[in-house]
């Protein structure tokens, strides 16, 4: 690989950066952020930051390279140093303990033939997404990045700082909580039965 | 084509290795690259019962997560604001 050559954008570049690199993802960064923070003017806060923090340091973005993996990284960063501090919600478990908890060699892989594919796809957009608020923020936070986002696992690592091994692990725990919440919906909702509707 | 019945004969009860089974399943939903891969898979769709009810149950959810979570609104002059901020500071 060459070296990167950093150089300084000029006025009309960075013009060119922001607005075309930077502001199409405007849906998807506010989309995170309201679920990172639950709150809209938090989230509005956060988008904003972001995007000011963007446009500061915008000649170490390298263009062509990107853009969404960079701003996802800044926007985590800040919520974390900025945000999860005055987040009105109770602090919910933090990964330091998860992860100590449970040891990223040993996952665990169930059979779950108890929630099926089809009681999923009945569910509302509600159901789902409250499943999704009520994870621990960091496992929230995987799900996000990877089914909301699209993101690979090798962009997920550097927008988080873990290793691809933790990514995974970590996705992998929080789809199985994400399922045991499913499972309690549907069986709650008398999805996943068998029997004819009367 | 892929069997999509939800049972079929053919295929077997028992998965003989659900964590390797599930563990590959689930890396080629999430675009992951295994060698091999497309043959693994459908070879274990066409005769696993448990990997195929697994592989469409983890499909469905990344699915219905897609399709359902990311309409949040974006508020009103957000990018507009954002796009004065930005002017202000040059
Ligand atoms: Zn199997």
């Amino acid at each position: 690989m060459s070296e990167v050559q950093r150089r300084k954008y000029s006025q009309e570049e960075r013009s060119v950066v922001f607005d075309g690199e930077f502001m199409p993802h405007i849906d998807s960064m506010y989309n995170f952020a309201f679920r990172l923070t639950f709150d809209e003017d938090d989230a509005k806060d956060l988008v904003q930051d972001t995007y000011m923090k963007a446009f500061r340091f915008i000649n170490s973005f390298e263009q062509g390279t990107n853009a969404k993996a960079w701003l996802f990284r800044i926007l985590k960063n800040s919520f974390i140093n900025d945000y999860r501090k005055k987040s009105k919600k109770p602090a919910t478990v933090d990964y330091q303990e998860v992860e100590t908890f449970y040891n990223s060699d040993d996952v665990d892989y169930q059979s779950t033939s108890d929630l099926r594919a089809e009681s999923v796809k009945d569910m509302l957009g509600d159901e789902i997404s409250n499943a999704l608020n009520g994870l621990a923020v960091d496992f929230r936070t995987v799900i996000i990045l990877a089914d909301l986002e699209g993101f690979t696992y090798e962009e997920m690592a550097k927008i988080l700082d873990i290793p691809i091994g933790t990514v995974r692990s970590r996705l992998h725990r929080a789809r199985n909580l994400l399922k045991d919440t499913l499972k309690g919906y549907a069986q709650s909702m008398g999805y996943g039965r068998d029997e004819e509707e009367d | 084509m892929e069997n999509t019945d939800a049972s079929s004969p053919e295929r077997k009860l028992q998965c003989s290795d659900v964590g390797k089974c599930f563990q590959l399943l689930e890396r080629i939903l999430d675009g992951e690259l295994v060698e091999g891969g497309n043959e693994m898979l459908q070879e274990k769709l066409d005769q696993c019962q448990p990997c195929f009810a697994h592989f469409h149950l983890e499909q469905a959810i990344r699915e219905v997560l897609k399709t359902k979570c990311t309409k949040q609104p974006l508020p009103d002059k957000l990018a507009e604001s954002i796009r004065q901020m930005i002017q202000d500071a040059r």
